[in-house]
């Protein structure tokens, strides 16, 4: 197969484990391992139990390190948080290749276990690396056929964490209405689109493009209002984080083609590809440089843009920095300061903003109890916060976090920081 | 496949096998911690929710006798928290609830596993904050804090863990929990007596498991100004340290990094230090924003003339940050430069500290290793981080012998091998350098008494019986002797303490005790404290004392404790004796701190007080309360009628003069009688405030119990001398019956020979029994005061 790619590989695993110091700085950090307070499932505990297996100490490791491995929620806040520069998204690489060496759902009962046989591979080292990942990581699909949570479980998951926002403007200004004591005339208008000072194309994704169609139409209107001149070139779609998560890059690399094709002139020409979604934007900025180069998060550009005149809203209000912003791709100022913008707005800070609410992608739908505790962990901090109304930047993380509110803290909602900013902006 | 063994499935059945890990991988796992060692794998992994649950297990592992320990996030470097094979690990990490802060008493009651950082994040809504600051604060737990005493960057001006730990609930070794009992706090300027369970503050879980405590909490400074100064050459920074110090400056942190530290970190955050630069220190001030504006212009004065190339402030809270930052994160960010180092953690009196840094420097040039440093250099604590490759073994011999020299060099010097790490397993096998026979002796038999079958965490911290001792002698003084360059004095017993402090206030310092009787001596200091008053202290009198020689009762000498204010080495008998009222050991010597005395102390007199509105006097203690000081904290004494204020600060527009005004409006809003006022040198009212005292008692404290009510408002007798003191804060009462108000407690503490009155008796039979145990090791004959085991029997 492919040799260069394997020694590539097993050298970044060498680079891994070894510049690991064990200083543990990562573990408050993990959600996988706050959700269970077992070290095995901590960014510490995988490389020492990946550093175990590689040296032959491997003495009966089993399911419960293939667990440890494939629990990972690939959230990256142990890069964030380690101060020797582990690169752990190195291990996500490798369960990724295992994965599709495995194949999304499929050819899974021809994948081998994590046996004497396999290990022993693995520690012959570097052309042997990808290999053992199979060997490994492949195992994890035979195991989530065999001790799947019941498909209704499954379902009743994904139904759960769909993310909703209201979806008639209406019932977004009742709402927020309700919770700031503010009565908004009934003839109050949506943001007017102020004269545009640039250009940008929008990409419209397909969970906030269809499931939180009403936000998006709003966030338009936000867009609009500071000056924003929106291209929206047809023939986009998924964007593919999603099938990366289920481990079909190949779907994966084939949507990044269609998607830079829809997005290319645009890009180019306005120097800009707004996304509304976090997850979105992580992806997208590993598209080829023509897209990756221009892409930016919604919330930076608006933090660049002249707001709208923006009335009062005396609410408190806690934001939740999804994953794929915060530790994806550094944005952590950008939507704080646009909730500061909001006069009689106080933001509110939560315990630990830096870990991961469970939701990671198709992970809630995989690993529902684990997920449900880690969304319930991050509902009880956003609400010990004591504030009106919880708001974020990515749909999956709206979904998961909702979730876990009504069971946790059932008076406080969730939605868009778009949708509030753009409530802020009625006239 | 073998049968799982009995207390497995014991195990099981108490937490639920969701909270008892067997699996190989979590044996793997927690086989390991920062420390890099491993001595085996545990049987399993018990996640226990409450303290309940953790006696459970323990007393499941004593039927059984199979030996546990306990474990926070396993951050720590001595590997303390290392399971033996086949040992059960009691993680505490889902025990991480942070109570509600309260902000009168200024205290909030944590789990073990709370993380030190959570903690700081909760409390600063309520303005306050948790001193201790390990580098490993985004991780650590404080039961494991709690555990290692465990210092950090801003102990500098206000001590260590135990400092800050006002209760305990634990579990001792029998299974049992011992609750904080109502009152039961630790930072109380009476004399306890015998007070077993500050033992388990630095007794690296091997005395019995902390399942809870009560933290005592500072106010967020209003301002802090944080200098970076670039030296170009180390000594001279080591040297500029000194003698920041001596010219009477206490900043909140005094750090300093070597150039192979900074090379990691400029690699690690890229923080763009100069190439040319050798050393950089960090020195932070906290407090009023005029009072640390003209801290740092001083401290950029002296460093600059000290020769560094550049001492300026952080131009942002930002780059402040990224500074504690980098600091904070340096060592794991070694990981960068080496695969594998040793983190040493020697602590020396900080006059030694530029010999100590050239010592490292020849035995890196010596052995051939890469040693990257980081000083807590104010506390003349340093982390060298000996580098070797863990693929070559003689890499790892040189590093190992490089850190031994080390460290026998600090020792040597009056040093330690640890001043906040702890002993752990790794730092044994030179404890018996440093310990002296008998206080080896003491503290085996110590873990002998709290731990008899053995099974707590055993095999750390301390020498088992009959270990060979490589005795260190380190001879008691014959008379005063002060160090102006490490900022100590050793003395006697019989050395009066008005006398040490007069020489020390003569040179702008003072022994951080409260005034006292002119003559109390050095030994009733140990003993007693102060036994009275004590007004314009800085903190509990025995916070003062670093290291006794004393005299068990049997008549055998032996010596506790290092003249470092950071010292975790063996269990901290310095602070087992100092309050015990004699009971244990009979003081010879003692070595105490000297920090800087305020500049100036402002005074205001008053007459007409003897039927102040008690409204009025909790407006004038609200003006006041916010005068805390590392210093020394301001005193009020109201006397037939009279009221006077001591308020210790700098004769500046911005300080004492601003507060003499608002006393002025206070006192003719009260309707008071002038009698005078003035800012004076301090030493001025250091003897004002001696002679409110002079008089040896009787003496009655109020106290505010955790959680407790209001300011006393009603209750004070009429025509009883009080005297305020703030910090810690207490009024006494120059009569033993004063009732308790609500919420407080009322405890005579002098009786009118000047004397304590007796200990109270513990709170538990297991505590009393722990007590009198203490008592027949160090006093087998029962000669000295206090209840002994012969007692017992009745």
């Amino acid at each position: 197969m492919n040799r260069e790619r394997d020694t590539e590989l097993a050298e970044k695993l060498d680079t891994l484990l070894r510049s690991c110091v064990q200083c543990g700085l990562c573990l408050p950090h993990c959600a996988t391992y706050l959700a269970t307070g077992n070290e095995a499932m901590s960014p510490r505990g995988r490389l020492l139990l990946l550093g175990e297996m590689l040296s032959g100490d491997d003495s009966g490791m089993g399911p419960a390190a293939l667990d440890a491995f494939d629990l990972c929620i690939g959230c990256r806040a142990c890069e964030t948080a380690c101060p020797s520069g582990v690169p752990y998204e190195l291990l996500a690489e490798a369960k990724a290749m295992a994965d599709e060496a495995a194949g999304p759902m499929r050819g899974v009962a021809a994948r081998p276990l994590a046996s004497p046989a396999v290990l022993g591979i693995l520690r012959e080292g570097a052309s042997a690396a990808r290999g053992a990942f199979g060997g490994i990581f492949g195992d994890r699909w035979r195991r989530r056929l065999e001790d799947a949570p019941a498909p209704a479980r499954r379902l009743g998951r994904l139904l759960n964490t769909v993310p909703e926002v209201p979806r008639a403007d209406a019932a977004l200004i009742g709402m927020l209405d309700r919770l700031s004591g503010l009565s908004t005339p009934p003839d109050a208008r949506p943001p007017r689109a102020a004269e545009a000072v640039r250009e940008a194309a929008l990409f419209t994704g397909c969970a906030s493009g269809t499931l939180l169609e009403a936000a998006q139409l709003r966030l338009r209107a936000l867009l609009a209002a500071c000056g924003v001149a929106l291209r929206i070139p047809a023939g986009q779609e998924c964007c593919g984080a999603l099938d990366r998560h289920l481990g079909a890059s190949g779907r994966a690399d084939a949507r990044h083609a269609r998607n830079t094709a829809a997005l290319a002139a645009a890009a180019r020409e306005t120097g800009a590809v707004i996304v509304e979604a976090a997850g979105c934007g992580l992806e997208l900025k590993g598209y080829p440089p023509e897209i990756a180069e221009h892409v930016v998060d919604v919330s930076v550009l608006l933090a660049q843009m002249d707001p709208p005149a923006l009335r009062g809203v005396p609410l408190k209000v806690v934001l939740h920095d999804p994953c794929h912003a915060r530790h994806g791709q550094g944005i952590v100022d950008e939507p704080r300061l646009l909730l500061d913008r909001i006069p009689d707005l106080s933001r509110l800070e939560p315990a630990e903003p830096e870990v991961c609410c469970g939701s990671g992608g198709a992970y809630s739908v995989f690993h529902p109890d684990l997920a449900q505790e880690m969304g319930r962990r991050k509902a009880r901090v956003l609400a010990a916060t004591g504030a009106d109304l919880a708001v974020t930047t990515n749909p999956g993380c709206m979904g998961q976090i909702a979730d876990g509110l009504a069971l946790e803290a059932p008076d406080l909602p969730i939605l868009p920081l778009s949708d509030l900013l753009w409530y802020a902006a009625l006239t | 496949m073998a049968e799982r063994p009995p207390l497995l499935r014991e195990l099981e059945a108490l937490l639920g096998a969701s909270r008892c890990l067997s699996d190989p991988a979590a044996r793997a796992v927690y086989a390991r911690d920062a420390s890099h060692m491993t001595l085996g794998r545990p049987l399993c992994v018990c996640l226990p929710a409450a303290s309940d649950e953790v006696a459970g297990v323990v007393s499941l592992c004593l039927r059984h006798g199979v030996p546990y320990v306990a474990r926070g996030a396993g951050t720590g470097l001595s590997g303390g928290a290392l399971p033996g094979a086949g040992a059960v690990v009691i993680s505490l990490a889902r025990m991480e609830e942070v109570g509600e802060v309260d902000p009168v008493s200024r205290t909030v009651r944590v789990g073990p596993g709370a993380v030190n950082e959570r903690i700081d994040a909760h409390a600063a809504a309520a303005g306050l904050e948790f001193a201790p600051d390990p580098s490993s604060q985004s991780a650590a737990t404080i039961g494991g804090n709690i555990a290692e005493n465990a210092g950090g960057p801003h102990c500098l001006r206000v001590g260590v863990t135990a400092r800050h730990v006002r209760a305990l609930e634990w579990v001792d070794p029998d299974g049992n929990v011992h609750g904080a009992a109502a009152g039961d706090d630790r930072s109380v300027p009476v004399v306890r007596g015998v007070d077993p369970e500050t033992l388990l503050i630095g007794g690296e879980g091997t005395l019995g498991i902390v399942t809870a405590a009560e933290l005592e909490l500072v106010p967020l400074p209003a301002a802090a100004a944080t200098l970076l100064a670039l030296f170009p050459k180390l000594d001279a920074a080591t040297d500029a340290v000194v003698g920041l110090l001596r010219a009477g400056m206490l900043p909140a942190a005094l750090e300093l990094v070597d150039r192979a530290m900074l090379e990691v970190v400029d690699e690690a955050f890229a923080f763009g230090f100069p190439a040319e630069t050798d050393a950089a220190m960090i020195v932070e001030f906290t407090g009023a924003a005029a009072e640390v504006a003209e801290d740092a212009e001083r401290a950029a004065g002296l460093l600059v003339a000290a020769g560094a190339a550049e001492a300026r402030l952080a131009r942002s809270d930002r780059e402040r940050e990224d500074l504690w930052r980098c600091r904070k994160k340096a060592f794991g960010a070694v990981g960068r430069l080496s695969p594998a180092y040793v983190t040493m953690d020697v602590a020396v009196p900080v006059g030694r500290l530029p010999d100590i840094v050239r010592v490292t420097a020849e035995q890196s040039r010596l052995h051939r290793v890469r040693i990257a440093t980081a000083l807590h250099a104010g506390d003349g604590n340093l982390h060298p981080g000996v580098m070797y490759d863990d693929r070559d073994e003689d890499s790892m011999a040189r590093a190992h012998a490089a850190a031994d020299a080390i460290i026998l060099a600090a020792l040597e010097m009056g040093g330690t091998v640890t001043g906040e790490h702890g002993v752990g397993v790794e730092k044994l096998h030179l404890l018996d350098r440093q310990l002296d026979p008998e206080a080896a002796r003491l503290m085996a038999g110590i873990k002998e008494l709290y731990d008899p079958r053995g099974l707590c965490n055993p095999g750390k911290a301390v020498l088992p019986f009959g270990a060979p001792i490589s005795p260190r002698p380190r001879p008691a003084p014959a008379d005063a002797r002060f160090d102006w360059e490490s900022l100590i004095v050793s003395a006697p017993a019989d050395a009066r303490l008005a006398d040490l402090q007069r020489e020390a206030l003569a040179r702008g310092f003072r022994i951080p005790a409260g005034a006292a009787r002119a003559d109390l001596t050095v030994g009733e200091l140990v003993d007693h404290g102060a036994a009275g008053p004590g007004p314009l202290a800085s903190g509990p009198d025995q916070d003062a004392v670093l290291e006794i020689w004393a005299e068990t009762g049997d008549g055998r000498a032996f010596h506790a404790g290092a003249p470092t204010p950071k010292n975790v080495a063996g269990y901290d008998l310095v602070r087992l004796l100092c309050g015990a009222a004699g009971e244990l050991a009979t003081p010879r010597a003692a070595t105490l701190s000297l920090r800087p005395a305020p500049e100036s102390i402002g005074i205001r007199s008053w007459s007409g007080a003897g039927k102040l509105d008690p409204a009025a006097l909790a407006y004038l203690r609200g003006i006041l309360a916010g005068r805390d000081s590392a210093l020394a904290g301001p005193a009020v004494r109201l006397s037939e009628g009279d009221l006077t204020v001591l308020a210790p600060g700098r004769d500046r527009d911005w300080d004492l003069v601003r507060l003499d005004a608002d006393l002025a409006r206070w006192g003719r809003d009260a309707g008071l009688g002038e009698n005078g006022s003035g800012i004076l040198p301090f030493a001025k009212g250091w003897e004002l405030a001696c002679g409110w005292v002079a008089r040896p008692g009787p003496w009655c404290v109020l106290q505010r119990r955790i959680g407790g009510g209001a300011w006393p408002l009603s209750p004070l007798p009429a025509g009883a001398t009080w005297i305020w003191r703030s910090v810690p804060e207490a009024i006494w009462l120059d009569r033993a019956d004063a009732e308790s108000p609500f919420g407080w407690r009322s405890e005579p503490v002098a009786a009118a020979d000047g004397s304590s009155p007796p200990p109270r008796s513990s709170d538990s039979d297991r505590a009393e029994e722990l007590r009198r145990g203490l008592k027949d090791l160090f006093d087998p004959g029962g000669r000295l005061p206090g209840p002994s085991r012969s007692t017992e029997a009745t």
